[in-house]
């Protein structure tokens, strides 16, 4: 009997305890910046951008059907893109995965200059000179990649800088094992 | 004579208060609607949404690009005579419920609307109990 009453006594401390607990864990691990997408295991939202080197040409999902590729938003005057690009470059020569880009509310020639400068990973590039497709696709800001299986679907999104480290522990796996899926 | 100092001090702190609410607005006058009623659901819309890159603040009060990109667009929803909900089934579709401000009532939000009912229930009960004892 005088131990349930003790008990009682220490409740409202647990609870108190389960709370900072709680809290705690929002504090230090919680990662408001990157939500989730919710376009996750959905189809890329139709699009259709003329290419940035032949206007003429088309750039819409179809593109994606039949590869397990990359699709990455960036900007010339995306300064965390500079970061980047030696590793999209590297991605494409020797882990031979086609990056798509989409030129994220860029002048085409000033695209074209950072692509000279920087080196062109892309197998193709889509200009969307108003931003309309990054809404479409819930981009936050540049660069931001996603992961594009066979049937076109949006596998993984990572948001911020791809660099060795995230490609090594999240996006390579992710893709070695739609590699081993059969075709 | 203290509470007339007290009662400076209180209305200069409150002063500031309103002083400091809000740097940055929208233009209104950048988005013209034939219709008051549009205009006004506009605001409303742009009240309700989250700013997603600058979260704490809303679409209305937040000069971020991707802000003004999203403000033209739902200026062009309310022009093509969207209802609300159409908006923000647009808005969520492509940013997820958290862009909503105020989170619809949903499964995934049960937790979230009806927890403080609960609490404030439960703590009731205990007082109740406590003062009958």
């Amino acid at each position: 009997m005088l131990d349930l009453q003790r008990l009682k006594l220490f409740l409202p401390f647990l609870f108190l305890l389960a709370l900072f607990g709680l809290l705690g864990r929002e504090l230090f691990y919680a990662t408001p910046n990157e939500p989730p997408s919710v376009l996750i295991g959905e189809a890329v939202p139709h699009f259709q951008l003329p290419s940035l080197f032949s206007p003429s040409i088309l750039f819409t999902p179809k593109t994606f059907h039949g590869q397990i590729s990359l699709l990455n938003v960036w900007a010339s005057w995306c300064y965390a893109c500079q970061v980047e690009a030696p590793m999209l470059m590297k991605i494409k020569d020797q882990y031979h995965i086609p990056v798509y880009g989409i030129a994220y509310k860029d002048k085409a020639e000033d695209a074209k200059q950072w692509l000279q400068a920087h080196g062109n990973p892309y197998a193709l590039i889509g200009s969307d000179l108003k931003g309309d497709v990054a809404i479409d696709l819930g981009v936050y800001g540049t660069p931001e990649t996603f992961v594009i299986d066979r049937q076109g679907k949006i596998i993984y999104r990572h948001i911020g800088v791809l660099d060795q480290k995230a490609w090594d522990d999240v996006l390579h796996p992710l893709i070695q094992q739609l590699q081993k899926e059969k075709l | 004579m203290l509470s007339h100092t007290r009662l400076l001090s209180f209305l200069i702190t409150l002063a500031f208060f309103f002083l400091s609410a809000s740097v940055f607005a929208y233009n209104q006058s950048e988005y013209q609607f034939a219709s008051n009623n549009d205009a006004s659901r506009f605001d409303n819309i742009l009240n309700e949404t989250r700013c997603i890159v600058c979260q704490n603040q809303t679409l209305a009060d937040s000069d971020a690009p991707l802000a003004n990109d999203l403000r033209d667009k739902i200026y062009h929803l309310v022009l093509e005579n969207k209802s609300d909900a159409e908006i923000n089934d647009f808005l969520t579709s492509r940013y997820g419920e958290f862009i909503l401000l105020r989170p619809r009532l949903q499964t995934s939000t049960m937790t979230l609307w009806f927890f403080p009912f609960f609490a404030l229930l439960t703590a009731f009960v205990f007082l109740i109990r406590l003062k009958h004892k």
